[in-house]
């Protein structure tokens, strides 16, 4: 959050900046210029000056993003002090703490929050590993390589919605596949998506199905980037294709991995499509119920919309966790 | 076409973390109308940043440049009539080679489209690159793509031409042609040019002056066998000539009469009034002289002339390049000094011989050690000036 | 490599290669096993959505799910012909907001890439930073808002009014509108990141010579960066328009209801099949694959270019 503050605060004085240089280099003017024929308004230099310039560029779409997601968060936690709930106008006079306060005793909050955390780690560190491996399959001199990584990727492509209904079917009680599969080794059925014990898995199953494609393909491309020298030169070492791999190619995956790390998070945080098309609706199966479908089903199921708010600003502050060390870090090494 | 001044030009960057990087500080040239100015100086030393400046890429922090007596430091690059040409070349790759050049003439000025072509295609003729003009960028070769990039800045007809290091991605041989042809060029076409490289033969040869700067400070404009023989500080010496000049730190010890000695552990250097006059009663000072100054002569034992201008020294290492050899000394008996001889291809020295190095006086440069500014210059007789060797 | 080394080696080492020649051959064995068996994995759920959808009741009893009908008699289309007349509004509806927000995010992406990368100015980097957080921001942070801004203060059916009385509109375009407007708006984040990482790679010195040759900011982009950017374009457009297509957050809460008649496709299909007997599967399969359809065909055409939209 107060890094977010400093980036507001460098933004304003970049808006401030204009008249400034103007202003000293006005000074400049008067002091070297010693009655030359070239006389240019400082009004006509500060429009020539880059920022005037490429504002007609960047402009409308900041103030199109900005005002749809800064503005928007900002008006979020302003509703999130209300008490505003059922239909009607928000009451901006008597600002408050109270449903930050009613967070800590909701049962469902908790629960809410530690399924998410659940999903967030198995989630992020299945998907890392499965997309890994996938990469370092494809990674080599394979026939249709193309081909499997476009199948592999295929499910990423296609809409919550859409493989929900896939999935539903695959966990199906009486006849889905997966009950069927496991059937054959004298096992279940299951009611995998019925069982509060077991639906949180079966969905992060199915979520790594969809998600892992997305990381192998992060992979694929540090991979690819690593030169062939490095290959050769391990082999020229004696080094085995296990050690080579180990010791000199993962190493260079680093940059690769935060980055599909930080989106793999910030998806486990706001996935909701995935839960509300599986189970028909904002209420998951016990178990099931992570901070996003609580936010969304307090909203626009209860009409709580100030509780629902404030769900949601926790949620933008989780995610400011993730994303603020990484921008901050891509900064660093110039990758911005 | 146009006169184009530097008056106390000065850039400075701020770095993300407040500190203030002097880029070019105070630098002043007046270059001429049609004069061809090298700017040279080791990477890092400013000049590609005064050249920027001048095209209005860069803004200045102090001072002036003026063409044609008009202050242009707020005038935006689009509008400075300058055309420049990249060391990459910079042409656009999605145009072929007809509108890489009808470009510039179609955003800066107003002429007719049939104008337009008729001026590529006469200044394609006169570079030799119509066959090329319907290919894009990716079809030519480094050689063709670099005439390109001169034609498209010659289309333009504008007052100066800046060129940032523009041969130096072309391979050794197309670079000694390109020279010549770039110079011939300049000349036929008389207009105003700046040229930046690192490349002291480049500089040497192409220029009308030559102008070095060393840590965003301009060290000596001039001509450049004025750059060659009168070199204004350690720094030109040292950078103008290759092999660089031979450099000795020394004191001054008085002689008899007006003459004196300059003195270290290795050598004794006699000097005659005029130089001695030069130097004043300064103490700490830099003896210079260029490796073709010196001659080698073939010596029993450890013999010196009487002159005082001579010193034993033991060849170490001979490089022939074919019309002349490379010869590395090392002088006196404990062997301390180092220098550099380049003679004739002809003679015969070989590694391990003891020699006699013979230093002329009127080929000696004097430098003052702690500025480091020349205080007394070789003699050039004025009627017959040598070719420097470059 | 194996080759190679056969070739170089002496004919006496022949056995000890041999069997490194058959053990590198088992292994491409067994890496074509697994990778046809990850195949499998990745497509069952298709294909056993797929079969399923063309299954009777009896169809769907007698067989195992990822088989197809066996017995002719077993297959229908019904399912299908049920679901492409309950999408069908729906997709005429996701094409009415994918494609006009999906164009506008590539135009609006690519001017502030431009801006923030090709010309220099003092901030760019604090401003840039605030367009790639927007990429991260969780849609939950802004939904509440977005709803009440859309339904209480802007109420686009109410001030447009005027409007659908003329020919082609009708009321429920104002809820088009809407999505067009906010798809754009947070498209636009990711679209300038992509665009971005393209003009990074651009040579700083072709736009200073374009500038040198007299063109202004906005001549440099359009003679030399836009006709430069026109593969990203592709890679944008595939990518974005998926995206877009896919979402259903938006769709939820700006339209509200399935039977709104300006209902998504994603929408529609999130509650299809529902009924107090169960879930309908054969027909649920149909619709997804009705309503993937748009994806499915451009991912085929263009997997290349959606995987490196991805990428970046």
């Amino acid at each position: 959050m107060k890094r977010f503050l400093l980036l507001l605060r460098s933004i304003r004085r970049t808006q401030g900046e204009g008249p400034e240089s103007e202003r000293t280099s006005g000074e400049r003017r008067v002091m070297t210029d010693g009655g030359t024929s070239e006389k240019r308004s400082t009004f006509q230099r500060w429009l020539d000056s880059d920022i005037v310039q490429s504002a007609p560029f960047w402009l409308p779409p900041f103030l199109l993003m900005g005002f749809f997601v800064y503005a928007a968060i900002g008006w979020n936690f302003l509703l999130s002090l209300t008490e505003y709930s059922g239909f009607g106008d928000p009451d901006y006079s008597n600002l408050g703490l109270q449903n930050y306060w009613a967070m800590l005793d909701d049962p469902g909050m908790w629960a809410a929050t530690r399924n998410t955390f659940v999903l967030l780690v198995g989630f992020t560190v299945v998907c890392l590993i499965v997309g890994l491996l996938l990469a370092l399959l494809l990674d080599r001199e394979i026939r249709f390589s193309r081909s499997f990584r476009t199948i592999y990727l295929l499910p990423f492509a296609l809409s919550f919605i859409v493989t929900a209904q896939f999935w539903r079917w695959m966990y199906n009680v009486n006849n889905g596949i997966i009950n069927q599969f496991i059937g054959v080794f004298g096992l279940g059925p299951y009611s995998w998506l019925g069982s509060p014990k077991l639906v949180l898995g079966a969905v992060i199953f199915a979520l790594v199905w969809q998600f892992s494609g997305y990381t192998m393909i992060i992979y694929l491309a540090a991979l690819r980037s690593i030169p062939n020298d490095q290959y050769e030169a391990a082999r020229a070492d004696g080094a085995s294709t296990v050690r080579m791999y180990w010791r000199v190619i993962i190493p260079q995956l680093r940059p690769a991995m935060v980055s599909a790390t930080v989106t793999l998070v910030l998806f486990a945080l706001k996935a909701f499509d995935f839960l509300y098309a599986t189970f028909d609706g904002y209420r998951p199966r016990r178990g099931a119920d992570i901070l996003a479908t609580k936010m969304v089903r307090e909203s626009f199921g209860r009409s709580e919309w100030a509780y629902g708010s404030s769900i949601a600003l926790m949620l933008f502050v989780l995610s400011l966790g993730v994303i603020t060390p990484y921008l901050y870090n891509q900064y660093k090494r110039g990758n911005l | 076409m146009a006169e184009t001044q530097l008056d106390d030009v000065r850039k400075v960057f701020t770095e993300t973390d407040g500190n203030e990087i002097v880029a070019v500080n105070d630098v002043s040239i007046d270059i001429e109308d049609g004069e061809f100015l090298v700017l040279v100086g080791p990477s890092g030393c400013g000049k590609s940043t005064t050249l920027r400046m001048i095209a209005g890429l860069e803004t200045i922090s102090d001072g002036d440049i003026r063409l044609d007596d008009r202050v242009i430091n707020d005038v935006p690059a689009k509008d400075r009539d300058i055309a420049m040409v990249f060391q990459s070349y910079a042409l656009y790759p999605h145009m072929t080679v007809r509108e890489n050049m009808a470009f510039g003439l179609e955003e800066s000025t107003d002429l007719s489209d049939d104008e337009i072509a008729a001026r590529v295609e006469e200044t394609a003729e006169m570079m030799g690159i119509d066959p090329l003009l319907d290919r894009k960028p990716e079809e030519l070769s480094g050689g063709q793509q670099q005439r390109v990039a001169l034609g498209r800045a010659i289309v333009r007809e504008p007052a100066v031409f800046l060129m940032d290091e523009p041969l130096s991605n072309l391979d050794a041989k197309l670079r000694a042609q390109m020279r010549t042809e770039l110079q011939q060029l300049q000349e036929q076409l008389e207009t105003t040019t700046v040229y930046v490289t690192h490349d002291q033969t480049e500089a040497m040869t192409m220029g009308d002056r030559i102008a070095i700067l060393n840590d965003g400070e301009l060290q000596q404009v001039g001509t450049p066998l004025e750059c060659y023989h009168e070199p204004a500080n350690v720094f030109v010496a040292d950078f103008i000539g290759e092999p660089a000049m031979n450099f000795f730190d020394v004191t001054r010890r008085d002689a008899d009469g007006d003459g004196a000695v300059l003195v270290n552990e290795t050598l004794e250097y006699t000097v005659s009034a005029d130089i001695s006059t030069a130097i004043g009663d300064r103490d700490d000072l830099v003896l210079g002289v260029r490796p073709e100054d010196i001659s080698i002569e073939r010596s029993e034992g450890d013999q010196r002339r009487a002159d005082g201008h001579t010193v034993p020294a033991s060849v170490t290492v001979v490089e022939p390049t074919g019309d002349e050899n490379i010869v590395y000394l090392d002088l006196g008996a404990d062997r301390s000094e180092r220098i550099i001889a380049t003679i004739d291809g002809m003679s015969q020295v070989e590694a391990g011989d003891r020699v006699v190095v013979h230093v002329p006086e009127d080929a000696v440069h004097v430098f003052d050690g702690e500025t480091n500014e020349a205080l007394h210059n070789r003699r050039v007789e004025s009627n017959e000036p040598r070719v420097p060797n470059v | 490599m194996s080759e190679k080394s056969v070739t170089t080696e002496e004919a006496a080492e022949q056995t000890a290669m041999k069997r490194v020649t058959d053990g590198i051959t088992l292994g491409r064995v067994g890496l074509y096993a697994t990778l046809i068996g990850l195949v499998g994995f990745y497509l069952l759920p298709i294909e056993s959505g797929l079969v399923t959808s063309i299954k009777t009741p009896t169809g769907l009893d007698n067989t195992f799910p990822f088989l197809p009908p066996l017995d002719a008699g077993w297959i229908t289309f019904e399912k299908w012909q049920v679901a492409f007349d309950y999408l069908a509004p729906g997709m005429v509806n996701s094409m009415l907001f994918t494609i006009p927000s999906t164009i506008l995010c590539a135009i609006l992406g690519s001017m502030a890439a431009y801006g923030l990368t090709l010309v220099d100015w003092r901030g760019q980097i604090a401003v840039l930073a605030l367009f790639i957080a927007g990429i991260f921001v969780p849609y939950q942070a802004v939904i509440v808002p977005l709803f009440q801004f859309w339904s209480q203060y802007m109420q686009l059916g109410a001030r447009l009014s005027f409007l659908w009385g003329l020919p082609l509109l009708e009321p429920h375009y104002a809820t088009i509108l809407e999505l067009i407007i906010t798809h754009t708006a947070y498209g636009i984040p990711i679209v300038t990141l992509l665009f971005r990482s393209q003009y990074k790679t651009m040579s700083n010195e072709m736009i200073e010579a374009a500038r040198l040759d007299g063109a202004s900011v906005w001549r440099v982009y359009r003679r030399i960066v836009l006709p430069l950017s026109i593969p990203m374009f592709a890679v944008v457009f595939i990518f974005q328009f998926t995206q877009i297509w896919n979402e259903f957050l938006f769709s939820l809460t700006i339209i509200g209801s399935t039977n709104d008649p300006a209902a998504s496709a994603t929408l529609i299909l999130s509650g299809l099949g529902q009924s107090l007997e169960g879930t309908d599967y054969p027909l649920r399969m149909a619709g997804a694959f009705i309503t993937a359809l748009p994806t499915l065909l451009v991912y085929v055409l263009f997997a290349d270019k959606f995987a490196e939209g991805v990428q970046t």
